[in-house]
Order: C-alpha cells, then sequence, then structure tokens
C-alpha cells in the first residue's frame, strides 16, 4: 500500500477564469497518463490470456495437420506413379493436403504438405538438391524427400510423414500416418495396434503380444 | 578529535535557512505543471520538506519497477513456455504439453501475485 496518494484537486479563488482554462488546456494536451501500475495491470492480463492459450493448446483446439484419431482409412492415391513425379492429394482427411513423390531410385514417399512452420503448401522441386527436396516458397523452408526432416529455412520441426504402399498393380495407396518427428514403428504401432493386432504382431509392437493373446483365451 | 572540539549545531528550524527556498513549489519550480509526470502526485505539501517537488518515499517508485520487471520477465518465459508447448502438441507428446500448461499457470499466478503486492500504486 503506498503512503501517497493524488493531491486534492486546487480549488480556490486564485484558479478561478483564465488560470483554470489554462489549467485544463495543459491537462487535455498531456500525454497519455498509463501509469507503471497501469502497465503492470497490463502485463498480468497479457500473462493470463497466455496461460489460458497453453491450457487450450493442452485441451486440443488446434489441428494436427496430416494426424488422425485411430487408423485412417486407407486410401488409393494414384493407379501409376513414375520416378520424379509427384502427386498432391488429401489423407487422412478430407481437408489434410498430402504430397506423393517417387524419388529418381524407385523409393516412394509421402508426406503432409502443410509446411510446420506456417501452414504453406509445401512443393516437390526435382530440380534442388541431389534427390531433389520438399520446398515451402512462403519462407524459402527446405525438408529433406527422404526424412522430412527440415534442412533449411524456419520450420521447427519435420513434416509428418504418410505411409505409403504399392500394391503389385502399381497403384499407391495411403495406408497410416505419422506424427512429426515420431519413429515410424512407434507411429505404425500405435495405429495398428488396436484395429488390426495381427498386423501390430507382425511389426513386432510391444504390447501387441499380449493383446492378441488375451483375446484368443 | 574530541567531542569538545565540535562547534554547537545550529537549531533545527523546518525549510531552509534561505528564504527563497521556502517559496511553494510552483514558484520554486514552474517547470513542474500539474500534468508533467503523472499529475507529478509526488508533490503533496508546499515548501520545502518530504513531498514538496521530490519523492518522499525513494523505496516505493523501485519497488514498483523491480516488480514490473520480474513481471515482464515472466511474461518472456511465458512467451518461450506456449512455443514449446504448440510444439509439444503438434508433435503428439500430449503428456509434456499438460506441463506447459501447469508452467504457463505458474507463471501467469506469480504475475498476478507481484501486482496483487500492491495493487494501488502508481
Ligand atoms: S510457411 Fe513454410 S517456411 Fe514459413
Amino acid at each position: 500500500m503506498s503512503l501517497t496518494e493524488p493531491p486534492p484537486p486546487a480549488t480556490g479563488p486564485e484558479l478561478a477564469g483564465e488560470d483554470a482554462a489554462e489549467r485544463l488546456r495543459d491537462r487535455i494536451s498531456a500525454d497519455s497518463l498509463t501509469t507503471r501500475r497501469d502497465y503492470l495491470r497490463i502485463v498480468a492480463t497479457v500473462s493470463g490470456g497466455l496461460a489460458i492459450g497453453g491450457v487450450g493448446v493442452a485441451s486440443g483446439i488446434l489441428h494436427r495437420h496430416g494426424d488422425s484419431d485411430g487408423l485412417p482409412r486407407a486410401k488409393k492415391v494414384a493407379d501409376q506413379l513414375a520416378p520424379g513425379e509427384s502427386l498432391a492429394f488429401r489423407f487422412p482427411g478430407d481437408e489434410d493436403r498430402a504430397l506423393a513423390v517417387r524419388l529418381s531410385d524407385g523409393s516412394l514417399v509421402g508426406y503432409s504438405a502443410v509446411c510446420t512452420h506456417l501452414a504453406c503448401a509445401v512443393l516437390w522441386r526435382e530440380d534442388r538438391g541431389a534427390d531433389g527436396e520438399l520446398y515451402c516458397p512462403c519462407h524459402e523452408g527446405v525438408f529433406d524427400a527422404r526424412t522430412g526432416e527440415v534442412t533449411a529455412g524456419p520450420p521447427p520441426r519435420p513434416l509428418p510423414r504418410i505411409f505409403l504402399t504399392e500394391e503389385v498393380d502399381g497403384s499407391v495407396w495411403a495406408v497410416a500416418t505419422a506424427r512429426s518427428g515420431e519413429p515410424a514403428k512407434e507411429a505404425l504401432c500405435r495405429q495398428f495396434g488396436e484395429s488390426r493386432p495381427e498386423m501390430a504382431r507382425r511389426l513386432g509392437c510391444a504390447g501387441a503380444e499380449r493383446a492378441t493373446e488375451s483375446r484368443r483365451t | 578529535m574530541s567531542d569538545g572540539a565540535l562547534p554547537p549545531r545550529p537549531d533545527y528550524r523546518p525549510g531552509s535557512a534561505q528564504p527563497r527556498l521556502n517559496r511553494p513549489v510552483r514558484e520554486r519550480y514552474p517547470q513542474i505543471r500539474p500534468t508533467s509526470g503523472y499529475g507529478d502526485p509526488r508533490i503533496r505539501h508546499t515548501g520545502p520538506g518530504p513531498g514538496s517537488g521530490s519523492e518522499q518515499e525513494p523505496e516505493r517508485s523501485s519497488k514498483l519497477n523491480a516488480r514490473l520487471t520480474l513481471a515482464l520477465t515472466v511474461v518472456i518465459g511465458q512467451l518461450w513456455g506456449l512455443t514449446v508447448t504448440v510444439n509439444e502438441w503438434m508433435e503428439g507428446n500430449t503428456g509434456t504439453v499438460w506441463w506447459g500448461a501447469g508452467f504457463l499457470i505458474l507463471s501467469f499466478l506469480a504475475v498476478l501475485g507481484l501486482w496483487l503486492l500492491d495493487p494501488k500504486d502508481r
């Protein structure tokens, strides 16, 4: 508690007329009176907003691009995909932009095409780098085409991966997703663990053995 | 040097020995106007002595500065914490995200405490 307090407004015969008008003009033209106490209150409000934001993030108001709860339904992406070609599609949801690329050595990779920086669309640029790379034009973000890791620019996280398989007839299917930076096995176990235990067992997931056994008995 | 050698002290009188320093504040400092600073609430007495155109309680202002500095530092920490929390959420580490939210709430309580120490202070 402060010992000081604002002075009582000075009133008196000597302030009448001209003097009072001058004081009023003075006060009106004065700088805005944001005191340090006001500023502390503003800082406390901002801090409260950040705390609410943190709780909001934790309770899931942000959409995690290219992620789905549980196992997404497998989706046919293309009938054919020639080396060096890329294809944009939507997976796992209808809103999740994704990108499938056949690298020049024939390997097939898929990623969420939503840049992890500020969610621009990521493009496949075959002419850049040795292997070609995934390039975000917004702020020159560059991702490695084989792993999805960030190789240049501001994006903070690798691109979320999409697992593609190729059938004997050459058609390409998207079957599962991994979160940004999640190891492939962990991601597959997370998604196959419940809906397809036999698949999880084949992958050698921890816990899959027990789950299938208890179902058998 | 012994005490006896000291000259006798003059009698204490409030104010200055120089009459020109005992004039009212508005005369002594024409620059200080009702709106200068924060309406200059420091000046609540006329004449010389505490409260007349100078801080009566020097620690008050510096305490407020310290609280403000601490609060701003905590808010900067919160901004950092929020980026980390969002990053963890996007990577799917939901457990870590709740820790982040807890950190943000605790920081807010700290700032709130700093404010509540003296919400009326300037
Ligand atoms: S949005 Fe992709 S680099 Fe900024």
